[in-house]
């Protein structure tokens, strides 16, 4: 157990380092149109081209995935000529979609050693898009005549909008939208739409190829200052990998004007209304193109929960593996250096008035932001993964071994001095022993915060129980996002069992006795 | 062991003890000095804050003196590494100080498990020792000591002390925690006991009934000095000056 332990995870911190000889790795943002498509290069190379692929689907934004591709973490993920345009080289101006091409072909090149294929076909933009059916809007065709008059009006976009250069901020001054400051919501692009079609919100910053515009009967208020550059769908490479990869320009040439725009559509309609799997939608387009053969395959999803996650019984097994693996090895990392660490800060008081100021900052950086600061340093996967959630686990393991151990009344030690222990025996034998509730009250905090936090590792391409919760988030699919909630939850719930039987047997019954 | 020593061997002197704490200048033990015979119970007395306890604990070096000379078992403590030095010295404090997550037997043998003695051994002695105090050993051994009343607390804390047979006790407000009537019975156990074994005790107590029931020297301290020391007579008939004689009063012994 110990050696497959470790064996797969050397495996996974040398295929970050990438190494000859391996799989090509695949990444995706974590919507449904960048997963299929990028299922689509993965199939193509798997069946066409006969390469091994590693997906690392669901990475937590476009920083997460570009940041991974210029490490050469990943080696190709989809993105959008507007959002390279903007949001990484921080250009603007250019309009022209042939031009925004050509611009970003050309410096992420000379900038980052990454290639840009041929544009896809598909223009996917912002839209902004209210109800068909609201009759406040009826005459309202062009952003430009909203000017002045959406006060009253709640608004809602995707957290990358938030966040942009040519985002909300600019936007919303551009065409005079005078929102009120509490009514505009962020929120994850994938439950967005049910919350305008449900009247929770009156306007949302829609992706123009999204099947829930024609679903929801949605309508696209024109762009008529044309603020928004152009979004052609592309697939960027690093260039190291293309080397070594002769296959992937090759795949990438086939996708030259592969998909429509209508065509894209209809395959995320697939995916996020009728919960096809992306991997089905892609494949069978590209049969229906000929790129590869086969037969179609038209299955929808298992409604009933049990047979569902019965179904799914293999990819649970392998989502627990992972999910173990990271938590319980982040803990176990985390208890061989936090108790040794919590002992000797209560033997060096100055030390302890440095360590806790650094321990409990660590703590307070959000998870997602913890795992963004690592990505440079340790690219994406397990092993950042695992580095974050260990020193997620520090903190309380430290702090109450400190405090437990600070905890024994002086007499104790004071009595067991002059009866004659050594400052190791007194240690070992009276402060150990009577810390040790608060000590594994620490752990017990420290396992439920890893187990919980571990399933934003998923974000990173890290696997666990969080990749079918962010999968399911963003296709709007609740048995997705069940799949890895009720998992996660029952082995937090159990792990916290588990360390309660060890107080049981381990903590003296005489303590237990006076509380 | 007792059989080793001749019958006029001091067990405990001490010349000339002085303690000044870091950081405060005033001397919370000036120029105290007294000895005790083998067999010898001697007993501090003294209101809070006058120094007995400190004096206590330079004697098994809990507390390091500033000046002075401890001589136990006629070994000067300069000789001896502080571990040893306190492993010979029973040592009984107040309200027992018995550890709450061990039973009553490792409580008791604690020193000896630490010693690493072997098992047949402990359980002999834990036995005898707990007949000794009138605990029984299949009743008793396996409680925990929040299981216990404060007296029977107390007679473990004494057979913890006693577990290795040191030659020497020091007690600090042994008996301190416990109500009139519990004391008072402990009072005639101990000293029945100690008419057995021959030990050399130093006791600290804030209670002068207890000390010119228990001692065959009285040391009364006030503000780091010995005012007098001497038997219950000495104190009694000869009052070293105004303040013995009001300390003796306000006991209402006289």
């Amino acid at each position: 157990m110990y050696r497959a332990l470790i064996l797969i995870i050397l495996v996974n911190i040398f295929s970050c380092l990438g190494h000859a000889k391996r799989p090509i790795v695949i990444g995706s943002k974590k919507f449904s149109e960048s997963i299929i498509i990028a299922e689509m290069v993965s199939i193509l190379l798997e069946e066409k081209y006969q390469t091994s692929v590693v997906r690392k689907f669901s990475l937590g934004g476009t920083k997460v995935a570009f940041d991974a591709l210029k490490l050469g973490a990943i080696d190709i993920y989809p993105d959008y000529t507007g959002t390279g345009y903007v949001m990484i080289l921080k250009m603007d101006g250019e309009r022209d979609p042939q031009k925004v091409h050509q611009i970003v072909s050309r410096e992420f090149k000379s900038r980052y050693g990454i290639l840009w294929s041929k544009k896809i076909g598909f223009n996917n933009t912002y839209a902004l898009a209210v109800r068909g059916d609201d009759q406040r809007f009826k005459n309202i065709d062009r952003l430009g005549q909203l000017s002045g008059i959406v006060e009253s009006y709640q608004f809602a976009s995707p957290h990358e909008f938030m966040e942009r250069k040519d985002g909300f901020d600019r936007f919303s001054k551009t065409y005079n939208l005078n929102f009120q400051k509490d009514h505009i919501l962020s929120i994850e692009s994938g439950l967005m739409y049910a919350a305008i079609h449900n009247k929770q919100t009156d306007m949302i910053i829609a992706y123009s190829t999204d099947g829930r515009i024609k679903a929801y009967n949605l309508k696209i208020i024109k762009d008529d200052l044309n603020y928004f550059p152009p979004y052609q769908a592309a697939l960027l490479a690093n260039k190291k990998s293309t080397e070594s990869f002769p296959e992937i320009m090759k795949a990438f040439s086939e996708f030259e004007n592969l998909i429509s725009e209508n065509e894209m559509v209809e395959m995320n309609d697939q995916v996020d209304r009728f919960k096809k799997a992306p991997y089905d939608v892609a494949r069978n387009f590209l049969i229906k193109k000929n790129l590869i053969s086969g037969k179609i395959v038209n299955k929808t999803e298992e409604s009933n929960l049990f047979k569902y996650f019965y179904s799914k019984k293999d990819y649970l097994l392998k989502l627990l593996l992972e999910h173990l693996l990271l938590s319980f090895g982040a803990l176990g990392m985390a208890l061989l250096v936090s108790i040794p660490i919590g002992i000797s800060l209560t033997r060096h008081e100055s030390l302890a008035k440095v360590v806790f100021p650094i321990i409990n900052t660590i703590q307070t950086i959000p998870s997602l932001a913890l795992l963004g600061f690592l990505i440079p340093i340790m690219g994406i996967g397990f092993a950042p993964a695992l580095i974050a959630l260990f020193l997620y686990s520090l903190l309380p393991i430290i702090r109450n071994t400190y405090s437990g151990i600070k905890g024994v009344d002086k007499n104790y030690i004071e009595v067991s001095k002059g009866i004659g222990l050594t400052g190791t025996q007194i240690l070992l034998k009276v402060e150990i022993p009577l810390a040790l509730p608060i000590i594994l009250a620490g752990l017990r905090t420290a396992a439920v915060i890893v187990i919980g936090t571990a399933t934003l590792a998923a974000l990173i391409g890290a696997g666990g129980f969080g990749d079918p919760i962010f999968r399911g988030v963003a296709t709007v699919n609740s048995n997705l996002i069940l799949l890895g909630a009720i998992p996660s939850a029952l082995l937090a719930i159990f792990t916290d069992k588990c360390i309660g039987q060890c107080e049981k047997i381990f903590v003296s019954k005489g303590i237990r006795l006076k509380n | 062991m007792v059989e080793l020593f001749n019958t006029r061997k001091f067990m405990i002197k001490v010349e000339k003890l002085t303690k000044i704490f870091p950081g405060s200048g005033a001397k919370a033990v000036e120029d105290v000095s007294f000895t005790l015979e083998k067999g010898e119970i001697g007993c501090i007395i003294g209101t809070s804050g006058c120094g007995k306890t400190t004096t206590l604990k330079m004697i098994n070096r809990l507390i390091e003196p500033t000046e002075g000379q401890i001589f136990v078992d006629e070994n000067h403590s300069h000789t001896v590494d502080p571990i040893s030095w306190r492993r010979k010295i029973g040592y009984v404090v107040q309200k027992a100080g018995l550890l709450p997550h061990m039973t009553v037997k490792q409580n008791i043998s604690l020193l000896s498990t630490i010693l690493e003695k072997d098992q047949s051994y402990i359980t002999r002695r834990v036995r005898e020792l707990m007949s000794i105090i009138n605990l029984p050993y299949d009743e008793y051994q396996e409680r925990y000591p929040s299981e216990l009343s404060g007296g029977q607390q107390q007679r473990v804390g004494i057979a913890r002390a006693l577990m290795e047979d040191p030659p020497i006790m020091l007690m600090d407000e042994p008996f301190g925690a416990l109500d009139p009537v519990t004391r008072n019975s402990l009072h005639s156990e101990f000293w029945d006991l100690n008419q057995k074994l021959h030990k050399t005790i130093l006791i600290v107590t804030h209670d002068l009934t207890e000390a010119f029931k228990l001692g065959d020297l009285v040391i009364l301290m006030d503000q780091g000095k010995i005012v007098q020391k001497g038997s219950k007579e000495d104190f009694l008939k000869r009052p070293a000056n105004k303040f013995v004689e009001e300390f003796v009063k306000g006991e209402g012994l006289v």
